[in-house]
């Protein structure tokens, strides 16, 4: 039986629209199996993460008030009745949140840059911006579950979280020392989950960019540790974070050529395979490293 | 003289204003401007362009075609007691009572070199000659001076994910006036993002439509040669008759 | 809105007055909607054009100098072609050479840019390549076509078909071979554009669509909205600049030199701004330089860029180039009549061909709307001034309705803004709204049909020069049709560029630089009794008023 229908509007983000084409793809689909539409702003911007968050710098925040208009905009159209933003990219999310927060509690600043975007309507300040996580903690409990086809049964993933989604604590959305979030999903589609506190270290972010090897060190700690723990798979939110620790691992086996290569997941694309969807909606792609008993 | 030449010659009475520069005696009703700071007393009804003729400059620069196709002619102006900057192409603004004015005429700008027929059909193609369209910072100061009214910075958005179509239909109408990036805070040059983004999509975005392949190798193939060997030497009746038994397509 | 610079009222961008005469025509319309005047008969036709400014008596004298002495043309042409030169032997050092390129292109419009595409194309390495402009690359009537261009790229269509549609529509003048060249390398055009990534109008499979052009029998109309000329511009503009093709701008060709033989050597550059000449030596030049709307033939107003003034023309034919076809001059039924600012602007025809009626005073529609261009202007002409069923503007041009809301009713809602972006836009900068209410349109000088005579290859009569484009003559006989034109600046633009460089690379071209053509040229003058009152070629227009002009001093 299909759930009812709900509607959230939605935040893609530049990376979900290129390079983590199958984060999109795979989220949207396991949102609608669960009762969840995600509308995309029919009008969007880059959230502004490129620029620094510093709050004397108002002209950073445009491009995220911004946003928050269109959600705005959404409701008043009648598109959809709900002013609690998704977010898939944690990049995103993180950046939309803290501005969000910035603004709400300066209105003074808010009235600048306000005044600033004289053609827009005012931001009204009533925008929550939230992570599909989020959404889908807030499920009844078992909802995943029920509609699980296939559970990934004998499969050890370690949900690694990075830094985005946790801190600063005001934006976090779980315990920053023992997140659960990603793991309680897991387990209800079926996988081993494997705790290892190196999930919340630094995948290096956008150092990537000028040290490769730097990022290398980081994400063979991270891999390493996982492994050694048994994980067979790494699931994450985040299209940098899985960048860094998908493809800096050529980079890796050159500098510890034991290093075995481990497959790097979105949570949504396991979800996926546990929904029984076929591989167009899982989202992996050719090159992908996946282990053979998930493709059956 | 015959009536014909008559009106010919009422004709070009009426239009003498617009073939050959305004006479103030015709003139009723007056605005003052400022070029570049001086005062000038004008007609009401000229374009910036045309009154600044009226004024006395002959034009060398910042003018082409002279009806909004071109973007030669872009001008920047305040109007008394307003703190707003507004931008306009002179060929297609009325002058107003009190608009202090200046003409760019060439707008400094960077244009990458490419090969289309060689770069991919993704957003990293921007990255790659316009690394800077990722310094974007969303705060629509170029959709405010654009006198075709685009949503520039909407497609500058499109280009950073990639979304050609959105870039190359919302970009379109782009007169590359240069006015936007003039302005940009980021430094972006958002009309030669748009050109290389048009091009593609129009490279990559929709298929070589299969008539025209069909008639390009008919012709490769001679089909047309007979035809056309008699066509050109048939005598001049003949083609009027042929021209004359046409018949017409349906509507 | 009202205007109070102005004094007087107005309502959507219109004065009172006229908004009367408007509501004649919204009340006509649903009557009009079904109907269409017939065509007229070839008598009519006949009859209507010796109101024509090519019939009408007046506006032409005989040329009495160079190649075409004997022939008429226009009295403004006339004019610059029997002027003294701005330069004479002696005047310039022409043996410091400041460039010298295989190929001097002069003029970057359509035809000259695609020239140097193919130019390249056809082996001739960048640097030795130069194009050389007289404003900006590309600020040419080029970039102002509206209306598309013309290619038999249907199944139901063929090169016969647009021949024949050519041919009679040039009143059986133009060069068969020539037009041959045209409809035959028409697709290949389209191609070459498609590949360099021009986004023309297309069906939803990627069919193009295709539209009607006045005189032609099938529809064969490839348009980028109402922008093809800026958007066939852009493109080949931007290739030629991703080549890094030398391209220098506001610096025009004042004159050719030659060998003193026949044959073309190079040219005289000026810089606009700063005065200074520049010398060129070039193997082969190819003259790419436009038409000559602005000497506004007649006093008409024209649809011509700011540099439409007939320099290629004279200056070539002082070498000795033989020109065809001078003596007509192309009016386009519908320039924008109101408001002021805009008088002469182009309303391209495919307003029309999208169901726009021409409506005079009464309401009434009085005219079949795609009748050939000549009398469809002449029919206009006749219903302001010989009828006097037209409206007068306030500074006392007359004009006839183009019932624009007429295109929605049958195309649907959206369908201007989708379709006419820039014809919507150009109004609405004056309050105008032509999705609501009608405007008022008159003829306007054009286009150039005649020019210097072309071979199939854009090759002239005289040595080392080239020529394509509007500057040609030979291709549309005495009346050229719509979307013709941007077609024979590709397809000659490219035959000129690959002829050019094979003569070049086949070691022939170049030789002494020298006026002496100019010598001979001004003895003839002398000889015809022509007196030094003037110059040409004049470059740019003068539209400086006349209170400033009677108060100007010469200092530096
Ligand atoms: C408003 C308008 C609408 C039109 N619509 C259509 C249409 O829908 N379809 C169609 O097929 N045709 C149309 N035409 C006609 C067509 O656009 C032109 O005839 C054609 O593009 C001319 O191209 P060209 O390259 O020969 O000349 P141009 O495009 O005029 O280019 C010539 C260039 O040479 C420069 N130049 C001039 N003198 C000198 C000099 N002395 N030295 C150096 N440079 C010089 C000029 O400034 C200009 O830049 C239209 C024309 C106009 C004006
Ligand atoms: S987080 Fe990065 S990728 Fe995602 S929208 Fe923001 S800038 Fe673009
Ligand atoms: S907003 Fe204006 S005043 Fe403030 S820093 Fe920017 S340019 Fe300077
Ligand atoms: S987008 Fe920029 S360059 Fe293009 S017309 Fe608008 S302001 Fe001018
Ligand atoms: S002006 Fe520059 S920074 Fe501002 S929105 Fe436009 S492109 Fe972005
Ligand atoms: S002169 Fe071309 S846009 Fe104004």
């Amino acid at each position: 039986m299909e759930p009812d229908i709900h509607k959230f509007p939605y935040y893609p983000g530049c990376t979900l629209k290129t390079t983590a084409r199958n984060f999109e793809v795979s989220a949207l689909a396991c949102a609608k199996k669960l009762g969840i539409e995600l509308v995309e702003l029919p009008r969007w911007n880059c959230c502004g993460t490129v620029f620094s968050l510093t709050d004397d710098d108002l002209i950073h925040h445009v491009a995220a008030v911004r946003n928050l208009i269109r959600v705005q905009e959404m409701n008043r159209d009648g598109m959809v009745e709900e002013n609690r933003l998704v977010t898939l990219c944690s990049m995103c999310f993180n950046t939309l949140k803290r501005v969000n927060l910035l603004v709400k509690e300066n209105p003074e600043n808010l009235e600048k840059i306000n005044n600033f975007m004289y053609l827009e309507d005012d931001y009204e300040g009533n925008v929550e911006v939230i992570h599909f996580l989020e959404l889908l903690r807030e499920l009844d409990p078992g909802a995943i579950s029920q509609r699980v086809e296939r559970p990934l049964t004998g499969l050890r993933v370690a949900p690694y979280y990075g830094c985005l989604m946790l801190r600063p604590r005001e934006v976090g959305i779980d315990d920053p020392e023992e997140p659960t979030i990603q793991g309680a999903i897991l387990a209800a589609v079926g996988a081993e989950v494997i705790y290892n506190s190196y999930m919340k270290v630094c995948c290096g972010s956008y150092q990537t960019v000028n040290d490769k090897s730097a990022v290398a060190r980081l994400v063979y700690d991270i891999l390493s540790h996982a492994q050694a723990d048994g994980a067979q798979a790494i699931v994450t939110s985040c299209p940098l974070c899985a960048y860094n620790l998908d493809s800096r691992q050529k980079e890796v086996r050159e500098i510890y050529p034991d290093f075995e290569q481990i497959p790097v997941f979105y949570f949504t694309q396991l979800m996926a395979v546990a929904f029984g969807f076929g591989a167009d909606l899982c989202g992996f792609d050719p090159n992908q490293l996946v282990p053979e008993h998930l493709l059956k | 003289m015959k009536t014909e030449e008559s009106i010919m010659q009422r004709i070009a009475d009426a239009a003498k204003a617009v073939t050959r520069g305004v006479d103030a005696k015709d003139i009723e009703h007056w605005v003052t401007i400022y070029i570049m700071g001086r005062a000038y007393k004008v007609p009401a009804d000229l374009t910036i362009l045309t009154a600044m003729e009226y004024a006395g400059y002959r034009f060398v620069r910042g003018v082409g075609c002279r009806q909004g196709f071109c973007g030669a002619c872009s001008t920047v102006y305040r109007k008394e007691g307003e703190y707003k900057l507004q931008t306009g192409m002179a060929c297609q603004t009325r002058v107003e009572d009190g608009m202090y004015l200046v003409q760019i005429p060439f707008a400094p700008a960077e244009k990458a070199a490419y090969d289309i027929s060689k770069e991919s059909y993704d957003a990293s193609v921007f990255l790659k000659f316009y690394p800077e369209v990722a310094r974007c910072v969303s705060c629509n100061t170029c959709t405010k001076s654009c006198p075709q009214d685009l949503e520039v910075m909407d497609y500058v958005q499109a280009a950073i994910r990639g979304d050609f179509q959105s870039l190359a239909e919302g970009s379109f109408d782009c007169i590359q006036c240069g006015l936007c990036a003039m302005r940009c805070p980021a430094d972006i040059v958002q009309y030669n993002v748009a050109q290389l983004g048009r091009r593609m999509y129009g490279r990559y975005g929709m298929p070589v439509p299969k008539h025209l392949i069909t008639r390009l190798q008919e012709i490769e193939a001679g089909k047309f040669r007979g035809k056309m060997d008699q066509l050109v030497a048939v005598p001049r009746e003949q083609l009027e008759k042929l021209y004359a038994s046409r018949v017409r397509e349906a509507d | 809105m009202g205007k109070k610079t102005t004094g007087i009222r107005y309502v959507g961008g219109y004065p009172e007055y006229m908004r009367k005469l408007i509501s004649i025509v919204h009340k006509t319309r649903a009557k009009r909607r079904d109907y269409t005047p017939p065509p007229m008969t070839k008598e009519e036709q006949e009859e209507v054009l010796k109101l024509h400014p090519d019939y009408a008596p007046g506006g032409k004298r005989t040329i009495s100098v160079g190649p075409n002495k004997g022939d008429i043309g226009p009295t403004e042409v006339v004019d610059l072609v029997e002027a003294y030169p701005l330069v004479e032997e002696g005047e310039i050092d022409l043996s410091k050479v400041d460039y010298s390129p295989d190929i001097l292109i002069i003029g970057g419009g359509l035809a000259g840019t695609s020239a140097a595409i193919w130019a390249n194309d056809s082996g001739i390495p960048k640097e030795k390549i130069l194009l050389t402009n007289k404003l900006r690359h590309g600020d040419a009537n080029s970039i102002m076509a509206e209306g598309g261009t013309q290619a038999a790229d249907r199944s139901v269509d063929s090169p016969e078909r647009h021949f024949i549609d050519t041919i009679g529509g040039g009143h059986f003048a133009n060069k068969p071979d020539v037009v041959r060249a045209l409809v035959e390398d028409a697709p290949l055009i389209i191609r070459w554009l498609l590949d360099l990534g021009a986004m023309f109008d297309r069906e939803e499979n990627g069919d193009f669509v295709e539209k009607w052009g006045g005189g032609t029998s099938i529809k064969r109309l490839h348009s980028c909205r109402d922008y093809t000329g800026l958007e066939e511009m852009r493109v080949i503009r931007d290739e030629l600049r991703s080549r890094g093709i030398p391209c220098i701008e506001h610096f025009p060709a004042i004159e050719l030199l030659t060998d003193g033989e026949n044959r073309v050597t190079g040219a005289v550059l000026w810089n606009l701004e700063t005065g200074e000449y520049k010398i060129v030596k070039a193997k082969a030049t190819i003259l790419a330089t436009g038409g000559f709307g602005r000497l506004h033939i007649r006093g008409f107003p024209t649809t011509n860029h700011y540099g439409a003034t007939c320099d290629g023309v004279v200056i070539a034919y002082r070498a000795g180039a033989r020109l065809r076809d001078i003596d007509t001059v192309q009016y386009h039924p519908t320039g924008a009549a109101y408001p002021i600012q805009i008088v002469g602007y182009l309303l391209t025809e495919k307003l029309r061909s999208s169901g726009a009626q021409p409506v005079n005073k009464d309401g009434e529609a009085f005219v079949f709307p795609l009748e050939p261009r000549d009398v469809e202007a002449a029919a206009l002409i006749r219903e302001c001034y010989v009828r006097n069923k037209g409206i007068t503007t306030p500074t006392g041009l007359r004009g006839v309705w183009l019932d624009t809301p007429l295109i929605e009713e049958k195309n649907g809602e959206g369908y201007i803004d989708k379709a006419f972006p820039g014809m919507r836009r150009m109004f609405a900068r004056f309050d105008i709204d032509m999705r609501k209410d009608p405007v008022l349109v008159f003829p306007t000088l054009h286009y150039q049909n005649g020019g210097i005579e072309t071979d199939p290859h854009g090759k002239t009569n005289v040595e080392g020069l080239w020529v394509a484009g509007e500057v040609s003559g030979g291709v549309h006989g005495k009346n050229r049709l719509m979307g013709n034109s941007t077609l024979d600046c590709l397809v000659f633009g490219r035959r000129a560029g690959i002829s050019a460089a094979e003569y070049v690379k086949s070691g022939r071209g170049g030789g002494a630089l020298t006026l002496k053509h100019v010598t001979g040229y001004v003895k003839d003058l002398e000889r015809a009794g022509i007196r030094p009152e003037r110059r040409s070629p004049i470059l740019l227009p003068d539209y400086r008023g006349r209170a400033a002009l009677a108060r100007m001093i010469d200092v530096f």
